[in-house]
């Protein structure tokens, strides 16, 4: 399944660095424009996918895995995106037995990646994390 | 030689000078995010270390804000508010706003939609 080759699937892979966030956010939004998505919700899913790409390049920063990467795949439903961000930027340990510090942008981060797309999960996986986020068209 | 107060970037455009009353302004353009927001933060800290009680800072031609930026403006505005200065922002642009409105932002910042009135409103508190 992992290897077939999906017909409705963007994938790209960019280094975990801060200057490439940016090609990430362009990707995204000619993926969603693809879509039966409104202005705003084109803009959401931009920001969102952005701020999934921060987050790993600021654990990447954090682990000192500057080398690593990001993988963004994306595929297109009638009803739906699905994105699926990858990264072996290491693992997402916030010291303070998980307690994680208020205000901090990263957790701004996460909470604007919840307030803009409809399903969000995120799991250890391979050295590093996946974020699945999911937005469904035609919602408003 | 460029002006040492001006930061240009392919997406991002950094401006600083000061309004009619001396209050600094930062101007930017284009997209303040985890590569570009270092460069605001840097410019913020030293606004704050030259003594200024009060910054304006005008988001009207940027496109896209992210929560590094966000975290950048919070930073400077706490700082400020512990000397009793403020930060104001100026953002007319609806898409930009809404990013204030849905994490709550929009309710501790000053937000005017020009300089004039940001202006305007610093001069009445003082």
């Amino acid at each position: 399944m992992a290897n077939s080759v999906c017909p409705t699937c963007v994938e790209l892979k960019i280094p975990c660095l801060p200057e490439f966030v940016g090609v990430a956010r362009l990707a995204i939004l000619g993926v969603a424009s693809r879509m039966k998505f409104s202005y705003d919700e084109v803009e959401d899913i931009r920001l969102a996918v952005g701020e999934a790409c921060t987050i790993s390049v600021e654990w990447a920063e954090r682990n000192g895995e500057k080398d690593s990467g990001i993988t963004l795949r994306s595929e297109i439903d009638s009803e739906k995106l699905t994105v699926d961000i990858f990264d072996n930027a290491g693992p997402r340990n916030t010291g303070n037995s998980g307690q994680q510090v208020e205000q901090e942008p990263e957790n701004l981060g996460a909470l604007l990646i919840t307030l803009l797309v409809d399903e969000v999960s995120v799991e250890a996986s391979d050295g590093g994390t996946h974020v699945r986020m999911v937005k469904y068209a035609g919602q408003r | 030689m460029a002006k040492h107060d001006e930061v240009t970037d392919v997406n991002f455009k950094m401006d600083m000078r000061a309004l009619d009353q001396g209050i600094p302004i930062i101007e930017l353009e284009g997209e303040v995010d985890v590569y570009t927001a270092p460069q605001l933060k840097q410019q913020v800290i030293g606004v704050l270390e030259s003594g200024a009680r009060e910054l304006v800072i005008d988001l009207t031609k940027v496109d896209y804000l992210d929560s590094t930026a966000l975290g950048v403006l919070i930073g400077g505005l706490k700082r400020m508010r512990e000397v009793d200065g403020n930060v104001t922002l100026v953002c007319p642009g609806p898409r930009i706003r809404r990013v204030f409105e849905i994490t709550g932002l929009d309710k501790i910042f000053d937000i005017y939609n020009t300089q004039e009135d940001a202006q305007e409103a610093i001069g009445k508190e003082s």
